[in-house]
């Protein structure tokens, strides 16, 4: 304890004069109010006896001048503006940086029901109650996002509810940002110090930033937090369509005990709510387990995998939010396909119409698509041309076509040119490895007459006729098939290879159809198409995404994409702000699957921090409030006055 | 009212002279209104119908005496002479009427609690007086203490009674309360003893009761009618409380004391007792004492002296 304002050789004068006056003026006799009465015979008779002889009265006197003396010690000790040892020491200028990374929610040692966070708050909040007058702090939460979370200030009624909104978050922290930021803020100011409170469960970016901080011209330090390391985290999770069987999913789990003890755990994989799978596996320390759950319904579009005890028990693996993943498989789409024929083909209608999970077939008559009459024959993915003597349309629609005998008529808008025109062809060669003739056999079909076409470089041949190409395929934009014949004046029709080849057609184009996105990991920003989310991108400019939180962010949607940073694990909500299909929505998978998020051992052991960067243990609390403590020695003169005052008007100390 | 009258308390206006205010309209009409009650109390009742010790020229038989010369023959008793003859003087007890004389102690202890108990004490004195002149009685009236002594001599009539108020506004005032002295010139200044009301205070140890009696000694029928504010009497919720000094109205005694509930409950029982004392005491010489508290009305208490005083008899 010193004094900042008089010191002890001033103040005891003023108190020794003080007291000599006090007593002087207790010792003169006290003039005693003057009242009146009619019959002060009768009053004396009753006073003989007064209080004032008793011992009370000169006792309560003695107490009252005690008290008077107390206030006058008071009065100079505040005079003396005292100041713990703590407040005299040069100022400090106090960055505390509180790791918030997922590890920190991981279990305190010793202490049931408190993460890591909590012993990190508890030591920050003793840092911030050790404060002087003259110090500053400011508390930044260091997760994928740096935040302050209070600002620069000595008042722990500011700092201290800052402190306690701080939440862990699912991901790695950005410590290198974060040590940036609370060097900006103290560098420049009197005593400037960083604390590092962390559970060392880093990656390497992170402590390489801090070896980095240690390094650097302000004083860093570290206090770490740790705990037990124990953890079973879902470290992927994905679900996928069978390339040919796009009614089929597959569902791959990777389970990775990143604990030292050998452990089980049950794996349940969920999809809409429903039980799809369920298996029990024993983890050694390090062990890395896929699990893949195949020829799942493609009806079901959420899944979520879950880690449970073997027993039941429904505590968590040390972080309760990596026990879970998540994936969303679009539905699956049928295919619009517009089949333009004048009837007369039954044959292919069967073949497509076999199809019905994966096309959704309209018949058209030639005349209908020359005038352009139907929407359906612009909106459609594939246009089957099988008209016969019938002329095709001026223009071919924008998507994908396949054309039987596109030059039969002497003009045709087929961007496959004619070559020459043949009669009763044979069709010698056949690309076998190619998918829309997987399975299929052309050997000995007979053809009454066909159209041998010209390629380009790029195309595909399918069939040659003697070497000459009677049916290609030409990839652009939209695919473009032609076959130089036309079913009806061939035998093709009758043989199996027929609708064999109508359904490799109908899945080239599948494939050709955007893929989807079964889950993206938290913490990155990633670019998202609308198309792979299942949702038409055409006319979009903003969409809307809610978190599993109810947060809420409309972002900007650029040519059909747009970039997502998404931080809560869980299933989001995409809904299209504008465009034709405005108010559509769609579901998107987030995980916070993250190897080093989930490792909770601490990184930092191993490492070489400098001896001077081990924070040491915080001081206890002082007993000493903030502020000028005169302040608070003339509040107690004050109550002391107070007191004073009430008794003497209450009559119990005159 | 403000915060600043509540801290700084304002004169209060200045009010109209109590004096003046002693006898206004209402005391008048309540003094008419008594009147009329006291006359059918009295109804029956004439003038000078009662009687003194003294034997006289009466009507009414009293005693006899033995003759001795000089005695008037017309009282001798000629049927005793003539059975017994024996010379006695027929005694008759005389007619007279007994002048009634109304004593105000206007001593300062009657002047505390701004002079309360002295406006009740003359406006009872004046009620009374005003009763007794519309009776056709000789009303006299005296104020008087330990340092002054002022004498209305006794008149008759109801027209009489503004005198008495003018005299009663006049009469000096202060002084030690002296019951002994005041009552020793009152019976030495009348000529005639009668009825003696005093209205006092009584607040004199010593001397309260040896002035009543000393009256009754010289043949008045003395009335003790003690005067008494309650908040004087019981001051336990007074609100005084701690190290005081006692200062006396009348002067003389200056008494350092410690107040505290229980010395105001001591000082109220012992006032209680100190009244009783009193009444006792002149019960048993067979003197009338009543007690007149100040929130009775004042008409209410001569109307109660009346009934149950035997101011008249």
């Amino acid at each position: 304890m010193s004094f900042a304002g008089w010191t002890l050789l001033q103040m005891w004068p003023l108190f020794a004069i003080g007291a000599a006056a006090i007593t002087g003026l207790y010792l003169l006799r006290m003039r005693r109010r003057q009242i009146v009465v009619p019959f002060a015979a009768l009053w004396e008779r009753v006073t003989r006896d007064s209080e004032s002889r008793k011992l009370w009265r000169k006792l309560r006197r003695l107490l009252s001048w005690l008290l008077q003396l107390v206030v006058l010690a008071l009065v100079c000790l505040a005079l003396g503006d005292p100041r713990p040892d703590v407040w005299l020491r040069d100022p400090v200028s106090l960055a505390i940086v509180i790791d918030t990374s997922a590890s920190m929610a991981g279990p305190a040692p010793d202490e049931p029901d408190t993460t890591r966070l909590d012993l990190a708050r508890r030591r920050a909040e003793q840092e911030i109650l050790n404060l002087g007058p003259a110090d500053r702090a400011v508390v930044i939460g260091a997760s994928e996002e740096v935040a302050v979370a209070a600002p620069l200030s000595s008042d722990p009624a500011v700092l201290i509810p800052g402190l306690q909104r701080l939440q862990p978050r699912y991901g790695e922290s950005d410590l290198d940002r974060a040590l940036a930021l609370a060097s900006h803020v103290v560098s420049e100011r009197a005593g400037p110090r960083i604390l590092v409170l962390t559970d060392g469960a880093l990656d390497p970016a992170a402590i390489e930033a801090l070896e980095a901080c240690a390094a650097g011209p302000v004083a860093c330090e570290v206090a770490r937090v740790g705990g037990p390391s124990d953890n079973v985290a879902i470290t992927a999770f994905a679900a996928r369509r069978y390339p040919y069987a796009r009614d089929k999913i597959e569902v791959l789990t990777e389970v990775h005990n990143l604990g030292d003890t050998p452990t089980k755990v049950v794996l349940e994989v969920e999809a809409d709510d429903a039980p799809v799978g369920r298996t029990t596996l024993r983890l050694e320390p390090g062990e890395r387990k896929r699990e893949v759950l195949s020829g799942l319904d493609a009806a079901r579009s959420r899944f979520v995998a879950r880690l449970s005890q073997e027993q039941g028990d429904q505590a968590p693996f040390g972080l309760p939010h990596d026990d879970e993943a998540y994936a969303v498989v679009p539905p699956l789409t049928p295919l619009d396909v517009v089949l333009v024929t004048d009837g007369t083909n039954l044959f292919l209608e069967a073949a497509l119409l076999v199809l019905d999970d994966h096309v959704r077939l309209t018949g058209m008559s030639p005349q209908e698509a020359r005038e352009g009459r139907r929407p359906e024959f612009a909106e459609a993915d594939v246009v089957f041309f099988d008209v016969a003597d019938e002329g095709l349309p001026e223009t071919l629609p924008a998507t994908h076509v396949v054309m039987f005998d596109p030059w039969r008529a002497e003009t045709s808008p087929s961007p496959i040119e004619k070559k020459a025109d043949v009669v009763r062809p044979f069709l010698t060669e056949q690309d076998r490895g190619h998918p829309v003739l997987d399975h299929v056999v052309i050997k000995d079909v007979n053809l009454a007459r066909g159209t041998t076409l010209a390629t380009i470089p790029g195309d595909q041949v399918l069939f040659r006729s003697l070497g000459e190409p009677m049916a290609v395929l030409r990839e652009a934009q939209h695919t473009t098939v032609a076959f130089g014949f036309d079913p009806r004046q061939s035998d093709l029709p009758m043989r199996s290879a027929f609708p064999m080849m109508v359904d490799n057609l109908i899945r080239y184009f599948e494939q050709r159809e955007a893929g989807f996105v079964a889950s993206v990991p938290i913490g990155t920003h990633r670019e998202l198409t609308l198309a792979d989310l299942g949702l038409a991108p055409e006319g979009v400019s903003r969409v809307e995404v809610r978190g599993p939180e109810g947060a809420v962010m409309v972002l900007p949607v650029e040519r059909g994409r747009f970039r997502l940073r998404a931080l809560v694990p869980g299933f989001y909500a995409i809904e299209a702000l504008d465009g034709p299909l405005a108010g559509s929505s769609v579901e998107l998978a987030v995980n916070a699957a993250n190897l080093h998020a989930s490792n909770l051992h601490d990184a930092l052991t191993a490492q070489s921090l400098p001896e001077a960067s081990q924070a040491p243990a915080a001081a206890p609390d002082s007993p000493l409030p903030q502020g000028p403590l005169w302040t608070l020695v003339m509040l107690v003169v004050a109550v002391l006055l107070a007191a004073e005052w009430a008794s003497y008007h209450r009559r119990v100390t005159v | 009212m403000g915060w600043a009258d509540r801290l700084i308390p304002r004169r209060k206006a200045a009010a109209p002279r109590q004096e003046e205010a002693l006898f206004d309209e209402a005391f008048l009409e309540r003094l008419e209104l008594l009147q009329v009650i006291a006359r059918r109390l009295f109804r029956g009742r004439q003038r000078s119908e009662r009687k003194t010790r003294k034997v006289g020229s009466g009507l009414e038989f009293a005693d006899h005496r033995e003759y001795s010369p000089g005695d008037d023959i017309r009282y001798l008793d000629w049927t005793v002479w003539i059975r017994l003859h024996q010379a006695l003087i027929r005694l008759f007890e005389e007619d007279e009427d007994l002048p009634i004389r109304i004593v105000i102690d206007v001593s300062d202890s009657m002047g505390t609690s701004d002079g309360a108990k002295l406006r009740y004490a003359m406006q009872v004195g004046a009620a009374l007086a005003y009763v007794g002149l519309a009776n056709l009685d000789r009303v006299g009236i005296t104020c008087a203490s330990g340092k002054h002594h002022t004498t209305l001599p006794a008149v008759r009539g109801k027209g009489r009674i503004f005198r008495v108020f003018e005299f009663l506004r006049t009469a000096e005032r202060g002084g030690p309360t002296d019951i002994r002295a005041m009552c020793s010139r009152v019976a030495a200044e009348s000529r005639k003893p009668g009825l003696t009301v005093v209205l006092s205070d009584f607040y004199d140890l010593e001397g309260a009761f040896e002035g009543l009696n000393m009256l009754r000694v010289r043949k008045h029928e003395p009335v003790a009618v003690q005067i008494i504010d309650p908040a004087e009497a019981d001051p336990t919720h007074s609100g005084l409380r701690g190290d005081v000094q006692l200062v006396d109205v009348e002067g003389g005694v200056h008494r350092d004391v410690t107040l505290s509930a229980r010395s105001l409950t001591a000082y109220a029982e012992a006032h209680r007792r100190f009244c009783e004392q009193l009444e006792a005491s002149c019960r048993s010489r067979g003197i009338f004492a009543t007690q007149a508290s100040l929130d009775v009305p004042f008409d209410d208490m001569v109307l109660r002296l009346f009934r149950q005083g035997g101011i008249l008899r």
